[in-house]
């Protein structure tokens, strides 16, 4: 009997399995920040004001300089890289209601460079920033103002890049919660007579119109007539791209990963370019043939530029997947 | 009797001859004086022999007088006794092995605690008690994980009760599978290459049979407590064993738990039970039935090797990226489940005293996963040393072009950067470890915008359900002849599959491969996982991913003969095997969509082996052997799928795997002075490997494969022994070995989210004038990795009155990097600019290139002439590791306590030193350092990056000082 006990002891153990070790709570994270826990310092200038100050790093192509004091300014995040088609890549503007609309102190955008591939569930559309950019660098990206730390590019180039995640932590606020009926949220609407001749009025390609969140309205040229038939090679890749066409095929992309699409605006026989990153939902949107409103970071290189924050920019984009 | 072994009689043949005689008497158990039965009594010279009988009587007839009779039994140690004429009276008592957990591990601790992870193998032993090196190199060396003559683990057969256990799709023994099972597992019989036995043809690693017929136990019970400071802190095991009773039955159970909340290495921990039972019966003296199941399920957090530069940041090289804070409590990434529930059925049949047919038959079926994080494409890596995060991604201090007062006056930025890094990593532990809490707020930022989970915690199940019958007869023909033959059959199910394990916060995920997703769209076909359920939801414990078995059916035929001719033995044996394989895809795939779903079709292949070995006993104690062997093995069904998780395709030039080997032995004993030489030689050709890996330079989850491997094995070992007192012995065990690639082979790459036609074309390399030929990895002189091919012992044994003690001193060198195939792919050298044409050619037609031979033998490189030949292919250089000491020590005490109990107390130390700078393996990053700009075919060299993954590969460390007690309870 003795022995049956132990016999019966033993098959019990071997059938319970140990307890469960690898089992956790799941954590709260309504306090998780990858910002700084207090505050950065009172806002002393204004986006505006930064342009005003460092203009010649932000006029001259591809130049940047070190901020070593406390210079802090507000926005608003109107363009993330939620939508996968800006990377590492805020756009922070800033409506200053006190100014004359439609004056350059009114509205004013600038670029911030995050090193990381996902920055938007930290920075959502709407949330209100405070940045302190003591240690940080301004200057311009291809003449788009923008804040951040400089970096080499895969093609070797030295440039104004994205600030390291860490900055976050001792550089930028969080105002408030994200507000989506931000003032700052609405684009600036292009796609009338007046919006078309501001796009063509050479005395707006300066820094203080770049960046900025627009709307444009147009047809898309490689997608017009016989056009929408052939198919381009990619100068790099040496592949063709697939038809019908998308806006921004593999076989096409270009040094910075990118393919241009060209815009007939819808008002005047003039251009604007549309950029669309490779590897994202934008990038497989099938060309529209019909005129259509886009919205994005419109900026200035040698020419306006636009580029969707996500496929809700397109519209009816629906029918476009 | 068939499970008693007349072990290595050949070997130890008596000489003198003066008179003929009898002798008799019995067998007992030194603690119990109970009879033996069933032990081994052989003489020098195996023309007679005996076994025990049920009373442990025996008798045997000796040609000569003096001579020296041999007793053995399993789990017992071998006793030599001197017998002067014929006797009826000798009485031999044999200590059970069992009474000395510190002296004889059967395995070693670190196999026990198998991690079973590819990227940190085991210690790759077979234990042979009557061979002085193999019996003690697998302990002593242990600590840097020595693999014997560097052969990887599915070389080494484990046998039990006669039936091959090892895995059918790996090739080799899951150790876990046995893992806390010390005591129940301690009946083992080792044999060499060639080596006669009585279960099968024995490879070049050896062979092993574990013996866990209830019988063979020492009844009694048996209770231990051991605590350490390694991968668990304590365990406690109970063992009972009836013993072999008057009405046929033996009883044996044992259980164990192996625990620690958290282990050696931080973020680890351990949580393992163990049970063995196991039943016999026998009938008559002619039948024996016997069962067995046991099981060890196991659940432990593991370590991961991580770079130098991380290891510096985080002031140890015991730092473990893979756990993080979650809510203030450690949580591991990568948890391991493992449970490999396994039944034994064997029937003994002893025909007549020279005739015996044993028969197992097993089932298996284990269930092993681990865990990983998984991450949308948009998604951040969360690895903490992920190169991105360190330091060293921003600025590279030892480029001295860089690093130097001119440079950083003009250039402070990058400087600024890395210190910036460097601090982040250091003012924190948990700034360097996995941040879950930012995985959990970024998830349910996402659900809140109305995503879905782009962080995720995966399990990748390697199930499997095996189906196994062995059967062996032995025969003995007359006293100079005897054979074995048998037969295998093995069919095995692997299921591949993967499941949600965990979503961090978020609320679903879709099943789409996020790699194609970038590459063809979300609404391509390409981006379905299984075209057959496009889109689904997956929520906790669904399938995900891939989902496939690869089954394996295997028959053997096997057969080994021995004869002796005065003082020479020869052994040959042959096998032959057939063996079939196919790949059951359980999704439709669509980057495969055409060859994913369903079978594959069955790959077969027909193999063989024969080897022989001959001995020759010159004198007492002196044999000189010889022995070669040609084998002819089916591929692992592991390595022969091209991506076996997206298709069913077969890796191109699949062949049977040839191993060639011989070896020359020398075992002596000149009075007190005993030991082994020996020199070893083998070859393999066209293995094949397959590694799988996450494609950071292609951002891609990659397969890749060699195929054609050509590889070379040689080397010489030594164990020598000095018994000074009889109490006091020194003695020494050297290995000095090399193994290495001998050719460059052809290698198929796969990127897992690449449609079949787009991955044909990565397996081509155009040479300069335009000829495609196969791709290949330029892999000529790497050596074999993760162990030392260099080891050397020096140690002393003292016992008295119950004590002994032993102190070790080990020297380890030539440790190798595990070398990245893909960095030395000859389509890698070409993106990378490492294809070189003449430059210019002096006066005495000799080719000038624009690359020194020290920058193409750092880099690897491939040299042409201008007619389009090629001159030479460099490998790039493969890092090998510092050698270093280590001293271990052990102590122990046995007690005798009354009534048959005893008490044993044994205290290992290792690494008395505390050397934390032995690197026992590693692995290179599988990109490479140039940065390069494609313009339609043609590269163009950047300025690059500063991380150099070439000087950045992934290290693991021996353990630290650590000690392990142990007390025995025998009762």
């Amino acid at each position: 009997m003795k022995k049956v006990k132990i016999y019966l002891m033993l098959i019990s153990a071997a059938l319970m399995s140990p307890a469960c070790m690898d089992d956790y709570d799941e954590p709260d994270t309504s306090n998780f920040l990858i910002t700084s826990q207090e505050s950065v310092g009172e806002t002393n200038t204004t986006i505006y004001g930064l342009k005003n100050k460092y203009s010649s790093v932000l006029t001259n192509n591809n130049t940047f300089q070190q901020i070593t004091t406390d210079v802090i300014f507000e926005g608003v995040v109107c363009a993330n890289d939620a939508g996968g088609n800006l990377y590492q890549t805020l756009i922070v503007r800033s409506i200053d209601t006190t100014q004359t609309a439609g004056t350059d102190a009114y509205d004013q955008c600038i670029s911030i460079g995050i090193k990381n591939t996902f920055i938007s569930p930290y920075f959502a559309v709407g949330q209100r920033i405070k940045v302190n950019l003591n240690g940080l660098y301004i200057g311009n990206y291809s003449k788009v103002p923008k804040i951040g730390q400089p970096y080499y590019t895969s093609a070797g180039n030295l440039r104004l890049g994205p600030m390291l995640l860490e900055m976050c932590k001792t550089n930028i606020e969080l105002v408030g919660t994200p507000d989506a009926s931000a003032l700052e949220l609405v684009p600036v609407d292009l796609t009338d007579q007046t919006g078309t001749n501001w796009l063509t009025n050479s005395d707006n390609q300066t820094i203080y119109h770049t960046p900025m969140l627009a709307t444009v309205r147009g047809k898309i040229a490689e997608n017009q007539g016989g056009q929408a038939l052939i198919a381009a090679t990619g100068t790099l890749s040496g592949d063709v791209e697939p038809l019908p066409k998308i806006f921004a095929p593999e076989a096409l992309y270009d040094a910075g990963y990118g393919v241009d699409r060209t815009l007939n605006l819808e008002l005047a026989s003039k251009t604007l370019t549309i950029r669309t990153s490779t590897q994202n939902d934008c990038s497989f949107l099938r060309l529209p043939s019909d005129t259509r409103s886009y919205t994005g970071q419109l900026t200035y290189y040698d020419g306006w530029q636009l580029t969707f924050r996500s496929v809700d920019d397109v519209e009816r984009y629906q029918e476009l997947q | 009797m068939n499970r008693l072994l007349l072990l290595m009689a050949a070997l130890f043949v008596g000489v003198s001859a003066m008179a003929q005689g009898v002798v008799e008497g019995v067998v007992v158990d030194a603690a119990t004086q109970e009879p033996i039965v069933g032990a081994a009594v052989t003489l020098g010279n195996p023309t007679a022999g005996a076994i025990t009988k049920e009373s442990g009587q025996f008798s045997v007839s000796v040609a000569a007088f003096p001579t020296e009779l041999v007793f053995t039994y399993v789990g017992y140690q071998d006793q030599r006794v001197r017998v002067e004429g014929p006797t009826t009276n000798l009485r031999v008592a044999l200590v059970n092995q069992l009474d000395d957990d510190n002296s004889d591990f059967t395995f070693t601790e670190s196999q026990l605690d198998d991690d079973n992870d590819a990227s940190q193998t085991v210690t790759s032993i077979v234990s042979n008690n009557n061979d002085p090196y193999a019996s003690e190199v697998g302990y002593l060396f242990s600590s840097m994980r020595f693999r014997t003559r560097a052969y990887d683990n599915q070389y080494s057969q484990t046998y039990m009760n006669g039936l091959l256990l090892n895995d059918m799709e790996r090739g080799n023994f899951s150790y876990s599978m046995i893992g806390g099972m010390n005591d129940a597992t301690r009946n083992k019989e080792g044999v060499a290459q060639h080596e006669y036995n009585r279960f099968g043809v024995s490879g070049v690693g050896g062979a092993s049979n574990i013996n866990v017929r209830a019988s063979q136990f020492s009844a009694g019970n048996k209770v231990s407590l051991s605590l350490c400071n390694r991968n668990y802190k304590a365990r406690v095991m109970y063992t009972y064993a009836s013993g072999l009773k008057q009405n046929g039955w033996a009883f044996a159970g044992s259980i164990g738990y192996r625990w620690a909340d958290e282990g050696v290495i931080e973020g680890t921990f351990y949580n393992s039970l163990s049970y063995f039972l196991a039943a016999e019966k026998r009938i008559g003296s002619e039948h024996g039935f016997s069962i067995v199941t046991f099981g060890a399920p196991t659940e432990r957090g593991q370590q991961a090797a991580s770079t130098e530069e991380a290891y510096w940041l985080a002031n140890s090289h015991y730092y473990n990226p893979n756990w993080g804070y979650q809510d203030g409590k450690k949580r591991n990434s990568r948890v391991v489940r493992d449970y490999e529930p396994t039944a034994l059925f064997t029937w003994d049949w002893n025909v007549n005293d020279d005739s015996q047919l044993s028969t197992s038959v097993g089932f298996k079926y284990a269930m092993y996963s681990t865990t990983a994080l998984g991450w949308s494409g948009d998604a951040y890596d969360p690895r903490p040393d992920y190169y991105k995060n360190l330091p060293s991604s921003v600025f590279d201090v030892y480029d001295a072009s860089k690093n130097n007062g001119e440079y950083l006056t003009a250039n402070p930025y990058f400087l600024d950067q890395y210190n910036t890094l460097l601090d982040y990593w250091k003012s924190s532990k948990a700034n360097r470890q996995i941040n879950w809490d930012r995985m959990y707020y970024v998830n349910r930022s996402n659900l809140a915008n109305g995503g879905e989970a782009l962080y995720y915690q995966e399990r990748r199940h390697n199930d499997q359900m095996m189906l196994s019958l062995s059967s062996a007869w032995s025969q003995s023909i007359n006293m100079h002849h005897k054979y074995s033959a048998g037969l295998f059959v093995n069919t095995t199910k692997g299921m591949h599959y993967k499941t949600m394990a965990d979503l961090l916060g978020a609320s679903k995920y879709t099943d789409v491969d996020k790699f194609s997703v970038n590459d063809y769209g979300r609404n391509s076909d390409e981006a379905q996982n299984d075209l057959r359920n496009p889109n689904r939801e997956i929520g906790i414990d669904d399938k995900f991913g891939y989902d496939y078995d690869i089954n394996v059916t295997k028959a053997r035929l096997w057969g080994q003969y021995q004869a002796i001719y005065g003082p020479l033995t020869g052994v040959a044996s042959l096998s032959a095997d057939a063996t079939l394989m196919e790949r059951d895809g359980k999704m439709q795939n669509g980057r495969a969509p055409e060859n994913s779903y369903g079978k594959s079709g069955k790959a077969k292949f027909m193999g063989g082996t024969a080897g022989a070995m001959l001995t020759y006993h010159p004198g007492a104690g002196n044999y000189i052997s010889t022995s070669v062997g040609y084998s002819a093995a089916a591929p692992n069904a592991r390595n022969s799928f091209v991506a076996p998780s997206m298709q069913n395709n077969y890796v191109d030039n699949l062949k049977l795997e040839k191993t060639f080997d011989a070896e020359l032995a020398y075992l002596f004993r000149f009075g007190d002075f005993s030991g082994k030489v020996d020199g070893y030689y083998t070859t393999f050709a066209d293995q094949v490997e397959q590694t799988a890996f996450y494609n950071d330079q292609q951002s891609t989850f990659t397969y890749l494969t060699m195929s054609n491997i050509e590889k070379m094995h040689c080397g010489v070992e030594v164990a020598l022994n000095y018994q000074i007192l009889s109490s006091l012995s020194v003695h020494a065990l050297e290995t000095i070995s090399e193994a290495k690639y001998t050719n460059n082979p052809l290698a198929q790459i796969s990127y897992e989210g690449m449609d079949y036609a787009e991955v044909s074309k990565l397996n081509v390399y155009t040479t300069p004038t335009g000829e495609v030929v196969p791709l290949t990895v330029i892999a000529d002189g790497m050596r074999v990795s993760g162990t030392p091919l260099t080891a050397l012992n020096f140690g002393v044994n003292y016992n008295v009155s119950g004590w002994f003690f032993e102190a070790n001193i080990n020297y380890y060198d030539r440790v190798y990097v595990g070398f990245s195939p893909y960095r030395r792919l000859t389509s890698t050298y070409k993106t990378s600019g490492r294809v070189y044409t003449p430059s210019s050619v002096d006066n005495l037609g000799r080719l000038g290139y624009e690359v020194t031979k020290a920058e193409i033998k750092e880099n690897g490189g491939l040299l042409y002439d201008n007619s389009g030949q090629l001159v030479k292919a460099y490998a790039a250089h493969q890092e090998k590791f510092d050698g270093g000491f280590m001293i271990d020590a052990s102590i122990g005490k046995f007690i005798r306590l009354r009534r048959s109990k005893s008490l044993s107390i044994n205290l290992s130390v290792n690494n008395i030193t505390n050397n934390t700078n032995m690197r026992t393996g590693g692995y290179e990053q599988n990109r490479d350092d140039f940065y390069y700009s494609e313009n339609n075919g043609v590269y163009t060299k950047g300025e690059g990056k500063a991380y150099r993954f070439s000087k950045n590969s992934k290290y693991y460390y021996a353990n630290s000082f650590n000690a392990f007690l142990n007390i025995g309870f025998k009762f």
